[in-house]
């Protein structure tokens, strides 16, 4: 009876993990189910597993590996959960503490299991040679400290492999056993990661439009007229001028001309090219060394794109994302994101091989930077040191405050900041006829944030303005770009 | 990819500083004959605008400009007064508007006056000032095309010798040098430019180690001992990178030499005036300086002996003589020679001096005391120096007392030594001595910030808010650091409230100063505000 309860156990078990790596590989790659399937599925193995877990909790006294097996399995499936969820509710910066930590707790749940079993092995194989020991034939042999030398041992297992020396033969096994897991380890990691980055797709949105200025919103200025009052009955002639009883709408705003925003003909505010499922989205860059989430997701730059929605009317994405360099790396050729945001205020450590991303993507892909200080001089330094090594033969600039970035849709008399962390001119890199990045000196996403840093309105709103304008700039230069990749037929399908 | 030289960048940032100042201040300018011309009524317009231009109230001239342009359409200063309204939308910052509606309406209408041409160059460098240096390189190139004999082509060669710079084409800046320092033929207007760019051409030959080639370029610019200075001028920098680096070494060593020979070729022999003599003088020392660059000791110190046996042991060459042992860590031998000067005093300074930057204090305050006595009428200076010697060692009562009896005896300069006594009190943690010798000083608003800071030490920290608060009244440029101190303190008050309130009113009441920048990212840091009342506009 027990015999076919644990088989049962282990088929049910078999067919949960099995959904689970099937939703697993839906989430990552594969996108058949709906968010909400997948939701659900996610929840009930979660809760399914919770409750297992608590129950070999309290048998742990009997079956403690039974308790710690089902603990390790429990890892990656939180881990899991932990990224999902805090994705599914938009706590993007816990989704990158969970992704993190959750790597870390597995690579130590393997790291334990390897201990343990290089151990376990090593106490067996130990045990057979005690019950093998015989005291003459050691005496026979007094001088000799290993056994049969005329016989290496292989196993990896056995601490009397001929490999781990005479000297220290444990401690050479366990540094064995731990340098072995990691490279392994790391290797698994860097085939998955590649496998994960087959290809991202950065959609634009399906429509067409015109780049072009948004009519100046005017408030309507009272004017008192002077009313004369006149006597009808002056013996003086007045030439009665016609009163004007036109009631005005004070402070009426004027109706600004309706304009699609966007590029190319399609119908709906989008780009031509685009795809129905294409979206509008915010991209960031996650760097090392610094503080790259500095207002990121609800709150933050969501608030931004939000923004653009309203202004330009095109769709958006649910929510903004963050890449590292390498993810980066996964966008299609041709279907990127055509902006990436890179804010903070500490230091930005990028490696050789990131900058290469970075400049293939400023460079072949026809990305934009657009960079914001959030907070240091020493982070403008950092910016523009990055910039030298991405674009070392392109010079920054002082943007012109009549450039087609400064003025469409909206127009940019001044560049709005909440603080002048790196001055209080916006620089930008200029290469093959476009502005390849951009640099707000002062901090725009804190006025894009809730509360807007205390900043007064007008500019908490041009900043949103400037932010629209460097969204669509670079959406509708990506936009054009692709259509001359099609024409050629660059477009890598 | 080929390693652009240092030198090069170097000689390049030469050019590029001079260059477009040379080009700027004529060229939006208006020639005399032009001005005569003018009817009194368009002259009195073109002055009202010039004045705003010259104020750097920009939109008030562009709209002057504007004015005299729908007024006397017809006159011939209408050119000029188009070219300087896109001049000031250039200051504006709408360097587009600048060169469509501007300077190609200069060429357009105008397509004969002297500003079209102008206009043509203005366009190339504007476009290189907003990054289109494509569309700048074909300005350039057009311009030189179109106005041959113009200034501007001079102008548009040297911005095509920029572009070649960035984009690190080392053979078409070299050509366009050769072609400014020795084709174009130079003018009041154009002859900046030109010598500039001979300049950077022999610094270029210089790093080459070419050195025939680069005195042509410099016999192009100046002659006899002009020439002379100028090659011991511009060959010091390039002959430093060749030396220090071992792959040059032996080119650097060859040049050296062959610029000492040059130099020794023009050494003048005739020693019969004080006149001649300070020039070869002169001479001696640049070859010398030469050998230093060179770093070959042997050759200095015999170049230094030779130049003894001409000019006897004066007090300058012994003192050239004994710095370059002091330089070179040879204290003793340097000491040694400063003690055969003439000039006791002097002599025996170099060797306190000498014997500070030993360390041995004792020695050194043996000298100066040595010296207070001989010098009697300059007593104070050596006191003052002996008291900064035992500041350096940190021995702080010494140098107090001193001090003390400076500020007694020496009525003069009193503000100077009670400067030196706060600042010794304060580092010597006498904090509260420190406090009351500041306050006596006159130099507000750093004797209030001094105090301040004793203050907030001591954790006096209401009078150290006084004092804050007295610099934000009373210093307009101190007032945000201020304010920002403000905030500190009463952190280290442990009233957050306050600290905030204080930071966001530096955001508030300074947001275009650094200090606001400092406010904003700490409130967000330590107290995660992000509300911090700041804000602004880049006007």
């Amino acid at each position: 009876m027990k015999a076919v309860l644990t088989k049962r156990s282990f088929q049910q078990g078999s067919v949960v993990a099995l959904v689970w790596l099937f939703a697993l590989m839906d989430w990552l790659w594969l996108h058949l189910l709906p968010d909400s399937i997948l939701t659900c599925i996610f929840s009930i193995i979660s809760i399914t597993c919770g409750i297992v877990l608590r129950t070999r909790f309290k048998q742990r006294a009997s079956k403690t590996l039974q308790f710690w097996g089902m603990l390790s399995i429990c890892v990656p499936v939180g881990w899991q959960a932990g990224v999902y969820f805090s994705e599914w509710l938009g706590l993007e910066v816990f989704r990158a503490y969970f992704a993190r930590g959750g790597l870390a707790l597995f690579f130590i749940t393997g790291l334990s299991w390897v201990v343990w079993g290089i151990e376990r092995h090593a106490q067996r194989i130990e045990s057979a040679r005690r019950d093998e020991f015989n005291l003459e034939k050691v005496l026979q042999r007094k001088n000799t400290k290993r056994p049969a030398s005329d016989r290496r041992i292989w196993n990896p297992l056995d601490p009397f492999a001929w490999y781990y020396g005479q000297k220290s033969p444990r401690l050479n096994q366990s540094l064995n056993g731990f340098i072995s897991y990691t490279v392994l380890f790391c290797l698994i990691c860097m085939i998955l990661s590649q496998f994960q980055g087959c290809t991202q797709y950065y959609d634009l949105p399906a429509g067409g439009g015109e780049n072009q200025a948004v009519q100046q919103v005017v408030k309507v200025q009272k004017i008192i007229r002077k009313k004369f009052i006149l006597n009808p009955y002056s013996a003086i002639n007045y030439n009665t001028p016609d009163l004007d009883d036109v009631k005005l709408e004070l402070n009426e705003v004027t109706a600004h001309r309706y304009t699609k925003m966007g590029f190319g003909e399609g119908e709906g505010a989008g780009f031509a090219g685009g795809t129905n499922d294409g979206m509008v989205g915010f991209v960031r860059l996650e760097y090392p060394g610094g503080d790259w989430n500095q207002d990121f997701g609800i709150g933050g730059d969501m608030n931004m794109l939000l923004k653009y929605a309203e202004l330009t009317g095109q769709k958006i994405a649910k929510k903004t994302q963050a890449y590292s360099a390498a993810q980066l790396k996964t966008f299609d050729g041709v279907r990127c994101p055509p902006l990436l945001y890179i804010t903070g205020q500490k230091n930005i450590s990028l490696g050789n091989n990131d900058v290469k991303i970075l400049q293939e993507y400023v460079n072949d892909k026809h990305g934009m930077i657009f960079g914001d200080n959030g907070g240091s001089r020493h982070f403008h330094n950092q910016f523009l040191s990055m910039m030298q090594r991405i674009l070392p033969d392109v010079r920054p600039v002082r943007i012109p405050t009549d450039d087609p970035i400064h003025s469409r849709p909206y127009q940019i008399t001044r560049v709005p900041y909440v603080a002048p962390h790196g001055g209080e001119e916006a620089l930008g890199w200029f290469k093959d006829g476009r502005w390849v990045a951009y640099y707000h000196p002062g901090d725009i996403g804190d006025a894009w944030a809730d509360g807007h840093a205390g900043v007064s309105q007008e500019i908490w709103s041009n900043c949103y303005r400037l932010g629209v304008n460097i969204m669509s700039y670079a959406h509708i230069e990506h936009a054009k770009w692709r259509l001359a990749q099609k024409q050629t037929g660059g477009e890598d399908e | 990819m080929k390693t652009f030289p240092i030198q090069i960048l170097v000689a390049l940032a030469v050019t590029i500083v001079t260059t477009p100042i040379i080009a700027q201040t004529k060229i939006d300018e208006m020639s005399l004959d032009r001005w005569a011309k003018l009817r009194e009524v368009e002259r009195y317009q073109l002055n009202i605008a010039e004045k705003y231009f010259k104020e750097k109230k920009y939109d008030v001239a562009m709209s002057e400009y504007e004015k005299y342009l729908s007024l006397y359409e017809r006159s011939d200063a209408a050119s000029f007064a188009q070219l300087k309204w896109s001049l000031c939308l250039n200051q504006l910052r709408k360097q587009n508007t600048a060169i469509k509606e501007g300077f190609q309406s200069v060429i357009d209408y105008w397509p004969d006056s002297s500003d079209a041409a102008k206009a043509s160059y203005l366009i190339g460098r504007t476009y290189v000032e907003i990054g289109r240096v494509s569309y700048g390189k074909k300005a350039f190139q057009e311009t030189i095309e179109d106005y041959p004999n113009n200034p501007v082509a001079v102008y548009s060669l040297s911005g095509l010798a920029e572009i070649a710079r960035q984009e690190k084409d080392e053979t078409s800046l070299v050509k366009i040098w050769k072609r400014l320092a020795f084709d174009v033929e130079r003018t009041k207007l154009t002859g900046g430019t030109c010598a500039t760019a001979a300049n950077s051409l022999a610094s270029y030959y210089f790093s080459k180690g070419t050195f025939p080639d680069a005195l042509k370029s410099l016999q192009a610019n100046y002659k006899d001992d002009q020439l002379s200075y100028y090659v011991y001028y511009y060959v010091r920098s390039p002959l430093g990178s060749l030396i220090g680096n071992e792959q040059t070494n032996g080119t650097g060593l060859r040049l050296a030499d062959q610029v000492v020979a040059y130099l020794r070729s023009n050494l003048e022999t005739d020693l019969s005036t004080d006149e001649l003599k300070a020039k070869a003088e002169q001479q001696w020392h640049r070859m010398i300086e030469v050998e230093k660059y060179s770093r070959r000791d042997e050759k200095v110190l015999a170049a230094y002996q030779a130049m003894l046996g001409v000019f006897g042991n004066t007090d300058a060459i012994l003192s050239n003589l004994a710095d370059y042992h002091a330089s070179q860590k040879r204290y003793e031998q340097a000491r040694s020679i400063y003690r055969q000067f003439k000039d006791k005093v002097q002599g025996l300074s170099k060797v306190a001096s000498s014997f500070t930057a030993e360390g041995n204090v004792t020695e050194a305050v043996k000298v100066y005391k040595q010296l207070a006595g001989i010098d009697a009428e300059n007593s104070p200076q050596w006191q003052g120096a002996e008291a900064g010697v035992y500041v350096s060692v940190k021995q702080y009562p010494e140098a107090i007392q001193i001090y003390r009896s400076l500020i007694a005896s020496d009525a003069l300069n009193s503000q100077q030594w009670l400067w030196a006594l706060a600042t010794t009190q304060r580092d010597a943690n006498l904090l509260k001595e420190a406090i009351g010798t500041f306050r006596q000083c006159e130099n507000f608003p750093e004797n209030y910030r001094q105090m301040a800071g004793c203050h907030r030490a001591l954790k006096e920290y209401k009078e150290a808010l006084i004092l804050y608060g007295q610099i934000i009244g009373g210093s307009e440029s101190m007032a945000p650091w201020a304010q920002l101190q403000i905030g500190y303190t009463y952190e280290q008050m442990e009233s957050a409230e306050l600290a905030i309130k204080a930071f966001q009113q530096c955001c508030k009441r300074y947001p275009k100063a650094s200090y606001a920048s400092t406010a904003h990212a700490h409130l967000q840091n330590k107290y995660k505000i992000s509300v911090t009342l700041g804000g602004g506009t880049d006007e």
